[in-house]
C-alpha cells in the first residue's frame, strides 16, 4: 500500500527553475528579504535627509540619481560616503553572525563574543601605541588580528573535530584574555594615542568613507560566490554531527569553511569601522524569528544587520547633536538587554535555544 | 552475499579498545539484528558500519572497497543511518526534516527534483507521518518524533539501512510498528533490484525475544567480540543467553510465530 502517495515538499518551499538547475526558495523568507530592502532603502534616504541641515527626500533622490542639486555637497560628499560604509559594515556582520552561530548551534556565539573582534583590537591597538597610526595600514592589521584570534580559537577547540560548546568556551575565553591585552596596551601607551584608540574600540563610523569602501565593496562582491554556497550547506550543518556525516556531508571541512567565512567577514568589518557590538549577534535571530526557517537566513540576516547599524548611526549623530556618538554604543545599548532576555530565555526553555 | 562487512575490524574510543579484530558479514536483503549487554560494542559496531567512527586497525568494507577510501557522499547513496539520538534543528517542519534525507543524491544547483518529492512523499507515506507534513518536529510525540527520523533515513533510499536502537523511548505498541516496517524493508523488492531483492537492514537491539522475532540473522557481541552469529532458531538457546547476558533461562517456541522466546529463570524462587 505503498503508492498511494499524495506529493509533498518541504512546508514553506517553492521550487524555483532556472534551465535544468532548480533551487529551493523558502517563501516567507523571500517576503521578509523584500520587506527588509525596502526597510532598507528608507532607512538610508533617511540617514541622508537627516543631519545639521535637514535635506528633504526629494532632493536626496535626485543625487543618488546622478542628477545637480544645491544639496550635492551635503548629501553625496559628506553623509554617502559615511552611510555606504556602515551599510556594508553592517551586511558584513549580518552575515558573520549567521555563519558563527550556525556552526557553533549557539545564538550566544557571535564574532563579538567569541574572540575575533578582541583579536582585531588587541593588534590594531598595539599598532596605535607603536605609533602605526596611519588609516592605510590600521585596517589590514586588525583584519589579521581576527584571524589570527579565530585560528587560535580554532585550534585550542579541535579534538579530533570540532565540539560547538568547546568552541564557544575557548572563544569567549581568549575574548577576555584579548581584552586584557588590549587594556594593557592601552595604559602602555601615549595618552592621545589611548583615546583614539578607545574610540575605535566603541565602533565608530565617523570619518569613514571611501577609502574604507573601497577595501569592503571589493572583498564582499568576492565573498558572494561563497556565500550563496554557505547558504545551502547551512541546511546540513544544523542536524546533528552524525546524522548530517550519515547524509554524506564533510562535516570539518564545511564547518571550516563557514567559520573562514564568516571570520573574514567580520574581520573586514572591523577593520573598517571596529568593533561595532551587538550587530552579529542581534541580527541573525532577528532574521531568523521573522523568516521562521529551520536555519538562519543568510541573506535576511546580511539586511537586518544593515538596517540596524544604518538605523543606529543615525541615531548616533543626532541623539546628542553636536555631540556624536560612536555607532557601537548605540548598538551595544540595544544588544546587552537583548543577550541577557537570551540567556534567561535559553534558561527556562530548558537550553533549547 | 555480503556488500557490506568488516576485516579485522578494531574500534577504540581514545586509549580503550571496544571492539576487537572484528570479522562480521552482513547478508544481503536481510535483517540483521546485533545484541549483547551494555558496553558489548554493538553500538560502536555499527557506528563505523555506518563511517561515523574511524576503525583503529582492519577497515570495513563496501562491495570489496574500504569505506575510509571511498568519498562520503558516495557512501551516503549506499548506506543510510538512523543515530540513536538524533537532534532536529529548532522548530523544522516534518516535512523540511524528511526531505533533507535526499541530501547526498541532490547537487548546488539541482536542490529539488521529482525523484527527490517522490521519495520523500513515499517515505513518508511507508511511516505515517504524511498527516504531519506541516507540523513542527519539536511539538511532536516520541513516537511520531522516531517514525519522523525513520523517514528521513529511508527518503535517502540507500539499499542498504542501519538502525542503532530504533525501538528506545517507544511504547510497545510503537516497537512493534517500527520492528514491522523493518520487516517489510526486507521483504519488499528495493527500487530498481531486478533480483527482487529487498532492502538490507541492520539493526542494534535491546529486547532479546524481539531480535530473535524479526531477524534473518542474530549477532551476539560481549566484550567486543561476536560470540554466535546465525539463523536465531540456531543462536539463541539457553547456553548462550548465559554466555552472553549470564542469565538462567529458559527457551521455548514463541506461540505466535515460533521463534525462540527467551524465558529468563526466577533467581528470587530457587532458594
Amino acid at each position: 500500500m505503498t503508492t498511494t502517495s499524495v506529493p509533498v515538499r518541504p512546508a514553506g518551499y517553492s521550487v524555483l527553475r532556472a534551465g535544468p538547475a532548480r533551487f529551493l526558495v523558502h517563501r516567507r523568507a523571500v517576503a521578509v528579504a523584500s520587506v527588509l530592502v525596502l526597510l532598507l532603502a528608507a532607512s538610508c534616504v533617511a540617514y541622508l535627509c537627516v543631519g545639521e541641515a535637514f535635506v528633504p527626500p526629494g532632493e536626496v533622490v535626485k543625487v543618488l540619481l546622478g542628477q545637480s542639486s544645491p544639496d550635492e555637497l551635503v548629501v553625496g560628499e559628506l553623509r554617502l560616503p559615511r552611510l555606504v560604509v556602515g551599510l556594508l559594515v553592517g551586511l558584513a556582520f549580518g552575515v558573520a553572525g549567521a555563519l558563527i552561530q550556525t556552526v557553533a548551534r549557539n545564538p550566544l556565539a557571535s564574532p563579538d563574543v567569541i574572540g575575533i573582534s578582541q583579536g582585531a583590537s588587541a593588534l590594531t591597538v598595539a599598532a596605535m601605541t607603536f605609533g602605526i597610526t596611519s588609516y592605510s595600514v590600521l585596517p589590514y592589521l586588525s583584519v589579521a588580528g581576527g584571524l589570527l584570534a579565530a585560528a587560535l580559537v580554532y585550534l585550542f577547540a579541535w579534538r579530533g573535530g570540532l565540539h560547538a560548546t568547546r568552541f564557544v568556551l575557548i572563544g569567549i575565553g581568549f575574548a577576555i584574555a584579548l581584552r586584557s591585552v588590549t587594556t594593557l596596551f592601552m595604559t602602555k601607551g601615549d595618552y592621545l594615542v589611548a583615546q583614539q584608540a578607545q574610540i575605535w574600540m566603541t565602533g565608530s563610523l565617523n570619518g569613514r568613507g571611501w577609502p574604507e569602501t573601497e577595501v569592503l565593496a571589493p572583498v564582499l562582491l568576492l565573498l558572494v560566490p561563497a556565500i550563496a554556497w554557505a547558504a545551502r550547506a547551512q541546511r546540513t550543518v544544523s542536524l546533528d554531527d552524525d546524522t548530517a556525516t550519515a547524509l554524506g556531508v564533510r562535516l570539518g571541512r564545511v564547518r571550516l569553511g563557514l567559520v573562514a567565512l564568516g571570520v573574514v567577514l567580520a574581520a573586514v568589518a572591523t577593520g573598517a569601522a571596529g568593533p561595532v557590538d551587538f550587530v552579529a549577534l542581534l541580527a541573525p535571530q532577528i532574521a531568523r524569528r521573522m523568516t521562521r526557517t529551520a536555519q538562519i537566513p543568510l541573506v535576511s540576516s546580511a539586511l537586518t544587520g544593515a538596517v540596524i547599524v544604518v538605523l543606529a548611526d543615525l541615531l548616533a549623530r543626532r541623539l546628542f547633536s553636536p555631540t556624536e556618538l560612536p555607532v557601537g554604543v548605540l548598538t551595544a545599548a540595544v544588544g546587552a538587554p537583548y543577550l541577557i532576555w537570551l540567556i534567561i530565555r535559553s534558561r527556562t526553555v530548558g537550553g533549547t535555544s | 552475499m555480503s556488500r557490506l562487512s568488516t576485516q579485522a575490524l578494531t574500534l577504540a574510543y581514545e586509549d580503550r579498545t571496544v571492539v576487537a579484530d572484528l570479522d562480521l558479514a552482513v547478508p544481503d536483503g536481510e535483517v540483521t539484528v546485533i545484541v549483547g549487554p551494555n558496553a558489548c560494542g554493538k553500538s560502536t559496531t555499527l557506528r563505523a558500519l555506518g563511517r561515523l567512527l574511524k576503525p583503529k586497525s582492519g577497515s570495513v568494507l563496501l562491495d570489496g572497497a574500504s569505506l575510509a577510501t571511498l568519498p562520503t557522499k558516495r557512501i551516503a547513496q549506499q548506506i543510510g543511518l538512523l543515530p540513536q539520538t538524533p537532534v532536529a534543528p529548532e522548530a523544522i517542519t516534518v516535512a523540511d526534516l524528511v526531505s533533507r534525507g535526499r541530501q547526498p543524491h541532490q547537487h548546488w544547483w539541482q536542490q529539488w527534483s521529482d525523484e527527490d518529492e517522490r521519495a520523500v512523499s513515499e517515505a513518508m507515506t511507508r511511516t505515517d507521518v504524511a498527516d504531519l507534513a506541516e507540523r513542527s518536529v519539536d511539538e511532536l510525540s516520541g513516537g511520531q518524533r522516531q517514525r519522523v527520523w525513520i523517514a528521513m533515513a529511508l527518503a535517502q533510499e540507500t539499499e542498504l539501512l542501519l538502525l542503532d536502537e530504533p525501538t528506545t523511548y517507544l511504547d510497545i505498541s510503537h516497537q512493534v510498528e517500527v520492528l514491522d516496517l523493518v520487516r517489510q524493508l526486507a521483504d519488499t523488492p528495493f527500487k530498481g533490484d531486478k533480483g527482487d531483492k529487498g532492502r538490507t537492514v541492520v539493526v542494534v537491539l535491546h529486547d532479546l525475544n524481539q531480535a530473535a522475532r524479526y531477524a534473518d540473522h542474530l549477532v551476539a557481541m560481549k566484550s567486543g567480540r561476536v560470540v554466535a552469529a546465525g539463523p536465531p532458531s540456531e543462536v539463541v538457546t539457553a547456553d548462550l543467553v548465559r554466555e552472553v547476558f549470564g542469565l538462567d533461562c529458559v527457551v521455548v517456541p514463541d506461540p505466535v510465530t515460533g521463534s525462540p522466546l527467551v524465558v529468563p529463570g526466577a533467581p528470587w524462587k530457587a532458594s
